[in-house]
């Protein structure tokens, strides 16, 4: 066979090329299903997370087909990785758009991946759901059309602050990981500790750096009583063995994703006395119970799957708003998801299949989630969630504290 | 395609190594994004400007690093592109850092629709590929391609036949630099959010491989390693959506390693790239047709 190229045969190529990628989307993906997007996390650094993600809303799309659809139309539902990653994630947010012609991209998790991919879904008129917590969130988001699942970082970092406090720490340093993620739960921690109680103005960290011992020996001076250090698991556990190597008989306090499975397997003993918080589902929900059940899980009383919980709540308020407001439109859309999210005197449902029952029985719905009572502010953020303190002792986590943020 | 040229023009034709790809890229993607969102210039002219921006940044590096042998210049090249990428990762009054840069204006804009404005910006990134292609050939195949390519040889006998390298490394690369920060404008005002995760050193490595296997030194041949790779890079997405047993985490690593495969496939069976560089032949060693 001749495999040679000639002037010719790469111009009829590439015409040949550019016409199919015209034409092909529109003869592909035509059809009368909802076509509705997920760019969860499966590779990066939110794979711990993506997988159940995308699990979560696959089994509520399904369950909502097997049952007859929205608007008695089936849901194609076509799902994306992100990669934890804000460029490949907007190369795929561009597919779903343009390709896919999807109304709503649901599951993405990193605030830079939510925050890259929003200007595309504001010019197409999409709606976003999500589970980030960047601060920026609510201000880039122009065209009120991205739902927030998870509580924004400041409030998560208000919480921590305030916990602190109450455990009686009267001298802090703070030092953060340089992303959007662990810098606003910083901000939130020093709102709630006020300055007096701070030695020294928060600094940040890069990175995948060789050692932190500068960054380290900086933050202890002074011997604070506690240090904050929000960051995530990898330079967490590098930062975590610099400090204990100092010798540091002070409180470290983190977030829960920095001191999870993986950090306490690579320090080991060292590991007991740290305290961490996290946003956590309502573990009492019959919501949250329900979601157990459909994943295949047993009720251990420990927080299982915090993000797969929240896109099952995610997929059941799109579909429920859809039916609710009787057509795609991204407007009408928008405003029905507070008409079956939010609001008292209405009847509580905690599945999608309830809500779609009740709202075709002319009933007015508010439905109640895995991972949150799902109820929206003005900015399209939660209005509430519970955030768990807890203390490494022997290698495991004990629940030292509960509070509720509204 | 256009950081392809870009390399291939600096690395193909004038055998400098660079591995600072991603920092011209990023250099033009901010250029252009803050010169368009914060300065208020028109997105196109920002564009430019952009391209210019990141061709003064090359020429700058290439004046202070010009005389280091090959290898010490590859790694000074792969240290820029980090420096760039911490810059824009930590100097938030200028790139808001870690939040990524929004950038809310889009060239070429009149008021079309979503799909039609991406056919719209296609047909302009392909008339710019087209543009800087002829611009290669005519550097390639002109009498200044020739002594780039001795240089590559042998820049002792370039230099011992009375030829500047140094002038003709730092234009070429400041030529180069000029088409990285170009393609990083047209990315930046495309995805309308830029933020210093986006330019990691994986980018360079995509581009080295186009290079590499589309066949380095010759303009047609990057251009088609440069469509092989994003095609498997982008194309393995609609896969997804015909074939049921290949979950989307499962695509994101397959995508990987055919690239990797097909790498060594190539350099295996055709180490000169699929399109090599045509060899030069004297007039006296030519076969009459």
């Amino acid at each position: 066979m001749d495999f040679s190229t000639s002037r010719r045969r790469i111009l009829t190529g590439s015409a040949i090329a550019a016409l199919g990628s015209t034409l092909s989307p529109r003869l592909l993906y035509a059809n009368d299903a909802i076509s509705i997007g997920s760019l969860t996390p499966n590779t990066g650094g939110g794979a711990p997370y993506g997988g159940n993600m995308a699990a979560a809303i696959r089994r509520t799309v399904d369950q909502i087909n097997a049952s007859g659809g929205v608007l008695n139309r089936q849901i194609k539902l076509t799902q994306e990785d992100g990669e934890t990653n804000p460029e490949t994630a907007t190369r795929a947010a561009d597919k779903l758009i343009n390709v896919n012609q999807v109304i709503a991209i649901l599951g993405t998790w990193a605030s830079s991946v939510t925050l890259g991919i929003m200007p595309k879904c504001q010019s197409a008129n999409i709606i976003q759901m999500c589970t980030s917590s960047s601060d920026d969130i609510p201000i880039r988001d122009t065209k009120g059309l991205c739902f927030n699942f998870q509580i924004l970082n400041p409030v998560w970092g208000r919480a921590l602050g305030k916990m602190a406090i109450d455990r009686g720490f009267k001298q802090f340093k703070l030092m953060a990981l340089n992303n959007d993620f662990t810098r606003s739960i910083l901000t939130g921690f020093e709102e709630a500790i006020g300055p007096g109680r701070l030695l020294e103005k928060p600094f940040y960290y890069n990175a995948n750096q060789a050692s932190y011992k500068a960054e380290v020996s900086r933050l202890l001076e002074g011997n604070p009583d506690a240090v904050f250090i929000p960051a995530y698991v990898t330079d967490f556990t590098s930062v975590y063995k610099d400090i204990y190597r100092a010798g540091y008989k002070g409180q470290v306090i983190t977030v829960t994703f920095a001191a999870s499975e993986p950090f306490k397997k690579a320090v080991g003993a060292a590991a007991d006395g740290i305290l961490h918080g996290f946003p956590i589902p309502p573990l009492d929900s019959p919501a949250y119970k329900q979601y157990l059940q459909e994943a295949g899980l047993q009720d251990n009383g420990q927080i299982q799957h915090p993000y797969g919980t929240a896109c099952r709540d995610q997929i059941s308020v799109l579909a429920l708003a859809i039916e609710k407001a009787g057509t795609t439109e991204a407007e009408a859309v928008k405003r029905a998801i507070y008409d079956v999210s939010t609001g008292p005197g209405k009847k509580v449902v905690y599945n999608v299949l309830d809500g779609l029952k009740a709202l075709r029985a002319g009933e007015k719905i508010n439905y109640s989630g895995a991972g949150s009572a799902v109820e929206f502010d003005q900015n399209r953020q939660l209005i509430g969630r519970d955030i768990q303190l807890y203390q490494i002792r022997n290698g495991r986590d004990e629940i030292i504290a509960t509070l509720k943020v509204r | 395609m256009i950081l392809a040229q870009g390399l291939n023009l600096q690395w193909g034709i004038t055998g400098m190594v660079n591995f600072g790809v991603a920092g011209f890229y990023a250099i033009g993607a901010y250029t252009g994004g803050i010169l368009s969102t914060r300065v208020g210039l028109p997105p196109e002219l920002a564009i430019v400007l952009a391209a210019a921006g990141a061709g003064v940044v090359g020429l700058i590096v290439s004046l202070l690093t010009m005389r280091l042998r090959e290898d010490y210049f590859a790694i000074v090249t792969l240290g820029f592109g980090e420096i760039v990428r911490l810059l824009a990762l930590n100097e938030d009054w200028l790139t808001e850092g870690p939040r990524g840069l929004k950038i809310s204006v889009r060239p070429f804009d009149f008021g079309l629709t979503n799909a039609s404005y991406a056919l719209v910006y296609l047909g302009a990134v392909a008339f710019t590929i087209l543009i800087i292609y002829v611009i290669c050939e005519r550097i390639r195949s002109s009498p200044y391609g020739r002594v780039l390519r001795a240089i590559r040889e042998d820049d002792v006998v370039a230099s011992v036949l009375g030829k500047n390298i140094v002038r003709f490394r730092v234009q070429v690369f400041a030529i180069g630099s000029i088409f990285m920060g170009l393609a990083g404008a047209l990315f930046a005002h495309y995805v309308q959010n830029i933020s210093p995760d986006t330019f990691m050193p994986m980018i360079a490595i995509f581009i080295w491989m186009s290079v590499i296997v589309g066949g380095y030194g010759n303009n047609r041949g990057l251009l088609l390693g440069a469509g092989i790779v994003m095609v498997i890079l982008e194309g393995s997405r609609f896969l997804g959506d015909f074939v049921s047993f290949v979950n989307s985490q499962q695509l994101a690593s397959i995508r990987i390693i055919l690239i990797g495969c097909i790498l060594m496939v190539v350099l295996r069976f055709k180490p000169r790239g699929l399109i090599p560089e045509p060899k030069f032949s004297s007039p006296f060693e030519r076969t009459p047709d």
